[in-house]
């Protein structure tokens, strides 16, 4: 039996903030990834390396262009080029899965055997945002509807099938050459930040990181605050931290296990910290003296 | 440019305005692509048009869909100012739910079962021939 079936879409930015309502309303103490608070440890940890962001990429030959300038105008020229770098750093959304909308709007089985393919319509009225997509067989997922989006309201840099490189076999291969911040720039080009292939791809490259220590290759880039949100998830920053007092950054790992306190405040260290009013290098104390995983690390404190 | 309603229209071009599919660019044999167009009833079918409102892909893509996109908004002007759209566009608008089902895309739903079956039976008389 054939199904005239249709999903309405409404506007993205309204539905994105219907979800973000949803979520806080179910957790309403849980401090979400847009919170000004967790935004400004995030961007704290992720640091400022000009050298780093302002790295040669490929792009267009030009000609190098020479400045003769003032101490002051130099000063004034790496003010410029560190705001830059901040709208560089700008982090990407964090967001949950989202769910397919399987709207039956009607079927009619008096239609059946009517034409062997099927029928998808689209609109492409100027103003509205996001566009009704409405579809004459049984859809299945957000997947489709992304294609579609794809051929009707092009994006630049983005494919109507998405590269090969996202395949968890290429994926293994690519990390084994470090280049885990190429995956992940494509993936944001390519991907929706709420689709499954987005979520599956960062978790994947996220667990890699992890699971080697290789966090400095994200460093002062706009993707480490969305690898601290997950590993803060997750419960697994020991290694973060561990990575952190090894390259001398104490500020750094204090403020990682402040954010980690204030996204779960019902742990066992969060709890002692309270207890002690902990700051600065006893929060890091705090934190070590309770170990989540079974990984054996030793630490000189000085 | 004013677009005048459908009676001045009437008196000045002797025509009215009609939504249906033109054939866009003939530069392929075999590979059909229209336009949903608001244009004069007088004009060519693919010759100059008022405003283009969407597209119709009559073959199938590699997933077995066949792409159709309207600017509802547009539609709903021309609609208003008169136009008539044609059976095929209607027949889409129908599908699409903006219009109530077209009848004859029920019949031709029905005459293509109809059709399958006689085949179905044809194919089934031929077999129990080749092992009789």
């Amino acid at each position: 039996m054939m199904k005239t079936q249709q999903k309405a879409h409404k506007n993205t930015t309204k539905r994105f903030k219907n979800m973000a309502t949803r979520a806080h309303s179910h957790d309403a103490k849980k401090p979400q990834f847009t919170d000004p608070a967790v935004q400004d440890v995030l961007s704290r940890i992720t640091g400022l390396e000009l050298q780093k962001v302002f790295r040669p990429i490929k792009r267009e030959l030009k000609l190098p262009s020479y400045k003769l300038m003032t101490d002051e105008q130099l000063n004034q020229a790496i003010n410029n080029a560190s705001e830059q770098a901040k709208k560089l750093l700008q982090m990407p959304l964090v967001l949950p899965e989202r769910k397919p909308i399987d709207d039956v709007l009607s079927e009619d089985p008096f239609l059946a055997g009517m034409d062997t393919a099927k029928y998808v319509f689209t609109d492409i009225t100027y103003n509205v945002p996001h566009r009704l997509f409405k579809c004459f067989q049984k859809f299945g997922d957000v997947g489709e509807r992304d294609r579609l989006v794809q051929v009707y309201f092009p994006k630049e840099g983005r494919k109507l099938t998405p590269y090969h490189i996202f395949k968890e076999e290429n994926l293994k291969m690519v990390f084994s050459m470090d280049r885990h911040e190429d995956v992940l720039d494509l993936c944001l080009v390519q991907f929706e930040p709420d689709s499954s292939d987005y979520i599956k791809v960062h978790m994947s490259t996220y667990e890699d990181l992890d699971k080697h220590g290789k966090y400095d290759l994200l460093r002062s880039t706009r993707h480490f605050g969305g690898l601290a949100w997950y590993l803060v998830n997750a419960r697994r920053v020991d290694g973060l931290i561990v990575d952190m007092l090894k390259r001398d950054l104490l500020q750094d790992a204090v403020s990682l296990v402040s954010l980690f306190h204030m996204v779960h405040p019902h742990s066992e260290s969060a709890q002692e910290a309270a207890l002690q009013q902990a700051t600065g290098a006893d929060l890091l104390k705090v934190r070590l003296g309770f170990p989540y995983n079974k990984s054996t690390y030793t630490i000189v404190f000085f | 440019m004013v677009h005048l309603s459908s009676v001045l229209l009437k008196q000045y071009h002797g025509g009215y305005v009609v939504l249906r599919l033109a054939l866009a660019g003939h530069n392929q044999a075999n590979r059909p692509f229209y336009r949903i167009v608001a244009a004069f009833n007088k004009r060519a079918r693919d010759g100059k048009y008022i405003e283009q409102l969407g597209t119709y892909d009559p073959l199938p893509n590699i997933y077995n869909e066949k792409l159709v996109s309207f600017n509802y908004d547009r539609i709903k002007y021309w609609y208003g100012c008169g136009a008539h759209p044609t059976k095929s566009v209607a027949k889409l608008l129908g599908l699409a739910g903006f219009f109530p089902l077209h009848p004859m895309t029920v019949t031709g739903a029905e005459r293509h079962r109809a059709q399958a079956a006689q085949m179905d039976a044809s194919i089934i008389k031929d077999e129990e021939e080749e092992q009789g």
